[in-house]
């Protein structure tokens, strides 16, 4: 049994989302590693993961319409 | 009136240089600004409304900022202030009970199971659609959204979200992990129709 203790898979699930937000201690994020060396039903959900975070941030952002970049810089004028 | 001495010109005209500097560090940061606002609110026109608003606040009182620190998170608390102090979240204690909140697998497994095996990550995520991660957005409580955007499209740390906020730093990863859990349990309905 990994240090996890009874259930690795469990553990892991815990804590992957603070692994993949890179907010776990240096001994947690080496446990983590470990387990995903070895696993694979844990390290395919990792790597859907990564992708589903990457996916989401490139979805999710849109650009800043050029009328309002514009306004913008018009207020540094207006308020002096 | 007298004439202003060497040393008061001189105060002036560093006080000058250091408001343009501020000023144009707070433009080129408001593409990124912008891209928080637009889920934090509703429209796209709120979220114009509020960078407006939060740049005519942060040009005002340039000087409260302290050159060196975060100018990024320094802005987007002045936003999410703003936002709460317009009314346009609703003024409650974050839902405890009621949401529909499956495990971090949920949306693997679901995807899985409609593939009938293991999967390859990067094809199935394509299947979802900009506009059902956009909804998918929405539909998180304001609470939780505020934290999943910061960190998770803003890319601010666990630490800045929690001073941007104003909450303890467990109540960030609290919220962070729950809103990411209903929004992929609403991207799993999404994919299952």
């Amino acid at each position: 049994m990994s240090a996890y203790g009874v259930d690795p898979c469990e553990k892991c699930e815990e804590m992957m989302q603070d692994y993949l937000d890179r907010e776990l201690t240096e001994a947690e994020m080496r446990t983590a590693e470990s387990h995903l060396d070895t696993c694979s039903y844990c390290r395919r959900r990792y790597r859907f993961e990564v992708s589903l975070r990457r996916y989401i941030r490139t979805a999710a952002s849109e650009q800043m319409p050029v009328e309002l970049k514009a306004k913008l810089a018009a207020l540094r004028i207006e308020l002096q | 009136m007298s004439e202003p001495t060497s040393a008061q010109t001189r105060r002036l005209a560093e006080e000058a240089r250091d408001r343009v500097r501020f000023e144009e560090e707070a433009l080129e940061l408001s593409d990124q600004v912008y891209r928080v606002a637009r889920h934090l609110v509703g429209s796209r026109e709120a979220a114009e409304e509020l960078v407006q608003e939060t740049y005519v606040r942060a040009f005002r009182s340039w000087q409260q900022y302290t050159p060196g620190t975060n100018l990024r998170a320094w802005l987007l608390r002045i936003l999410t202030n703003l936002n709460i102090d317009r009314g346009r979240r609703q003024q409650r204690a974050p839902q405890t009970t009621s949401l529909d909140e499956k495990g971090d697998y949920y949306l693997y497994d679901k995807l899985e199971e409609r593939e009938g095996g293991p999967l390859d990550e990067e094809r199935v995520i394509e299947r979802l659609s900009q506009d059902s991660i956009v909804d998918a957005l929405a539909h998180v409580p304001h609470d939780f959204r505020d934290v999943l955007v910061l960190v998770d499209i803003g890319e601010f740390s666990y630490a800045d979200t929690a001073q941007i906020l104003d909450i303890p730093i467990g109540t960030v990863m609290s919220r962070l992990h729950r809103a990411r859990r209903i929004l992929k349990g609403e991207l799993a309905e999404e994919v299952a129709k």
